[in-house]
């Protein structure tokens, strides 16, 4: 991770010990970190993990039972009407009207601030042009999805939210989000975004916390949480009659063994060392190891280790 | 204020586009002006003119028979304090009452030495349809006596006299402002558990816009519309049914906003009672229909039975088309106008407390 290469040493968010409970469920159970200017900052977690609670109450939407939450210098649970003209967000819902137009509900969002946007520049930007007199019960839902995002930045914003933009989505559509929310950071602005798309973290985000059960479990680059559980990368092969773990375990160099799907993953230390052992032994059985492949170990292993489940929708 | 005025702006747009809303709001209170209207317009013209002589001459009871010569016309004869009692109570649809000394006045006209014999026309002003015929009716019957005679021999001096039945379309035509008001006011909930439901509301919550300019701008678009309706409504009764207008604009006005603002109350209720948009059309539902036959909107209160007129006299809707009726057309008063105002007023408080108190947001 870069030290803070901004000129200003402030965090832009500072989390510190948060806590949020509804009845015996503890949403948000001590959760503390830091934003930086000029980041997109990630919370990766499942449903339900505590992110979209955690980042309604640094909106100001909800106020939490405990700990420290300072947004561009401003105590939230205390005013949070003094970061409201500040702060750009996306819930995780498009919430839009639906008999509004796309300009309609852009120039009404605009009235709402001191300073804002002109529609028209945010319509270009976002590539609403051809549907600008379209209402917005009539969008698909990459289209609403843009203009929620639109939303976010019409009162030009240091720091934009941005809670699950692209949950729903198809691929294309998906990509072209991601497009627009890098362009977001060359605009120097501060982003933080949750998703629980492993893919998503991994493209977008600088920093990434993991989040479950209101919990941050692990918090850095892509890098770093990779290389600070796996130093080796994996061996992967369609798993084969007879051979069980303390088998596959006792192969030269092998730190461990997971199954995922009918596959076994090996991680090693020593790639060649590992697959000749295989090899060896997949011989002696007289077959020959499927859809073997080598590869390094991503932000879906160390979910992985770190929850026990993965995390597909 | 550019929110508010923006944000009032986009609901009227949304509404423009919600076309049950138009329907509910607009279009049917005026079919059921339509449909009323020419209901009561149908159908042969029969009427009863109550019919006191305090002449008793031949000249008189010539006049007499004139009158009940015409066709639909039937004659109720009685002394004069009769004939207005029977008018007041809606026996009868007017009435005529020859003086005593008529018949040698109208000696002495025929005679051309001396003024034209009077005979008096009590009309109620506000039932606008009859009170037209019968002055025509009256008109001919008299100039047929005149036998054109220029001066004329006989003249009706017409008298206002306020009656306790309004004719139909004139009592209907403020009650369906009133019921109208109080649809604009309680259909408010949908749209605003629409808003909620779709996160609107909570979007809106993170922007700097205030939770005031957010309920002020729903309160004037809410006004807005009722005085819309109301233009409407009584451009329509006007121009169509004839209806006469007592032109107490600033009282009916007054009505017209504090009823909105009663009803919007309630509406605000609904929605803090309401969780999704299906559970608020159903209860928008539920308050409207018996409060729109229970409060005379469609039955005057004496034709129903008195336990129901009991449950009528709580509701607000009785009070706000009783005082509409008073202001637009002069309405007998059910209860004096300060009563009615303080009732709404009561339910404005009341209703705005408990959504004060139960509203979510969120």
């Amino acid at each position: 991770m870069q030290p803070a290469a901004s000129p200003s040493a402030d965090p832009v968010i500072e989390v510190r010990d948060v806590h949020k409970h509804y009845g015996e469920v503890r949403a948000v159970d001590g959760v503390s970190f830091e934003v930086h200017a000029g980041e997109v900052f990630g919370l990766l977690g499942p449903n339900g993990a505590g992110k979209t609670t955690t980042v309604e109450m640094l909106e100001g939407l909800r106020t939490p039972d405990g700990g420290v939450l300072s947004v561009l210098g401003v105590d939230v649970a205390k005013h949070p009407d003094r970061i409201k003209p500040r702060i750009g967000v996306a819930l995780q819902t498009a919430a839009l009207y639906p008999k509004l137009t796309v300009v309609e509900i852009l120039e009404l969002f605009g009235s709402f601030y001191p300073r804002s946007r002109p529609a028209d520049e945010l319509i270009v930007a976002l590539g609403l042009d051809e549907r600008r007199r379209a209402q917005s019960r009539e969008l698909s839902g990459g289209q609403r999805q843009r203009l929620a995002v639109a939303l976010a930045l019409v009162n030009d914003p240091e720091l934009v939210f941005l809670d699950e933009p692209t949950t729903g989505l198809d691929p294309a559509a998906r990509r072209a989000l991601w497009e627009l929310i890098d362009g977001l950071k060359h605009e120097g602005r501060t982003v933080l975004l949750t998703t629980h798309y492993m893919e998503e973290a991994e493209v977008l985000c600088d920093r990434i916390a993991i989040m479950d059960h209101g919990h941050i479990l692990e918090l850095g680059t892509v890098d770093e949480l990779v290389s600070r559980r796996f130093h080796d990368r994996a061996v992967r092969f369609d798993a084969i009659d007879g051979l069980d773990d303390a088998t596959l375990g006792a192969l030269p160099a092998v730190n461990s063994v997971r199954r995922d799907d009918g596959a076994v993953l090996l991680h090693t230390g020593d790639v060649a060392a590992t697959i000749g052992g295989l090899l060896s032994l997949a011989e002696a059985r007289g077959v020959e190891p499927q859809n073997l492949a080598i590869r390094r170990a991503t932000l879906e292993d160390v979910f992985l280790e770190l929850t026990g489940r993965t995390m597909r929708d | 204020m550019r929110a508010l005025i923006s944000l009032t702006i986009a609901n009227i747009r949304s509404y423009l586009r919600d076309r049950a809303a138009l329907f509910w709001t607009l279009a049917f209170p005026l079919i059921f002006i339509f449909l009323f209207g020419f209901i009561f317009q149908s159908g042969n013209f029969r009427t009863q003119i109550g019919w006191a002589d305090e002449d008793d001459t031949a000249q008189s009871q010539e006049l007499r028979a004139a009158f009940a010569a015409v066709p639909g016309v039937e004659l109720m004869d009685g002394s004069e304090s009769e004939v207005l009692d029977a008018m007041r109570s809606g026996t009868v649809d007017a009435a005529i009452v020859v003086p005593a000394g008529y018949g040698a006045a109208l000696e002495t006209a025929q005679a051309g030495t001396g003024a034209p014999a009077t005979v008096t026309l009590y009309l109620d002003a506000a039932q606008t349809q009859s009170a037209a015929t019968i002055t025509s009716l009256v008109n001919g019957v008299i100039s047929a006596v005149n036998l054109g005679g220029r001066p004329p021999y006989v003249v009706a001096d017409t008298q206002p006299i306020q009656t306790q039945d309004l004719n139909a379309i004139s009592y209907f035509v403020p009650s369906i402002l009133g019921l109208s008001i109080m649809q604009v006011g309680i259909f408010a909930a949908i749209p605003l558990v629409a808003d909620r439901e779709k996160l609107i509301l909570k979007r809106l919550a993170a922007t700097p816009l205030r939770r005031s300019q957010l309920v002020g701008s729903n309160v004037a678009m809410r006004i807005l519309i009722a005085i819309f309706q109301a233009l409407v409504i009584v451009g329509v009764g006007t121009v169509a049914f004839g209806v006469q207008t007592t032109g107490q604009w600033v009282a009916t006005a007054f009505f017209i906003v504090l009823g909105s603002m009663a009803f919007l109350a309630l509406g605000y209720v609904i929605a803090s009672f309401a969780g999704t948009e299906d559970a608020a059309n159903g209860m928008t539902s539920v308050v409207q229909f018996p409060m729109m036959f229970l409060s005379g909107t469609f039955f005057q209160l004496d034709q129903m039975p008195s336990w129901l007129q009991g449950v009528a006299k709580l509701i607000p809707l009785t009070y706000l088309g009783d005082a509409l009726r008073q202001t637009m057309v002069g309405g007998t008063p059910l209860a004096p106008l300060w009563v009615c105002a303080l009732v709404l007023f009561g339910w404005l408080l009341v209703c705005f407390a408990i959504a004060a108190r139960f509203f979510k947001w969120q």
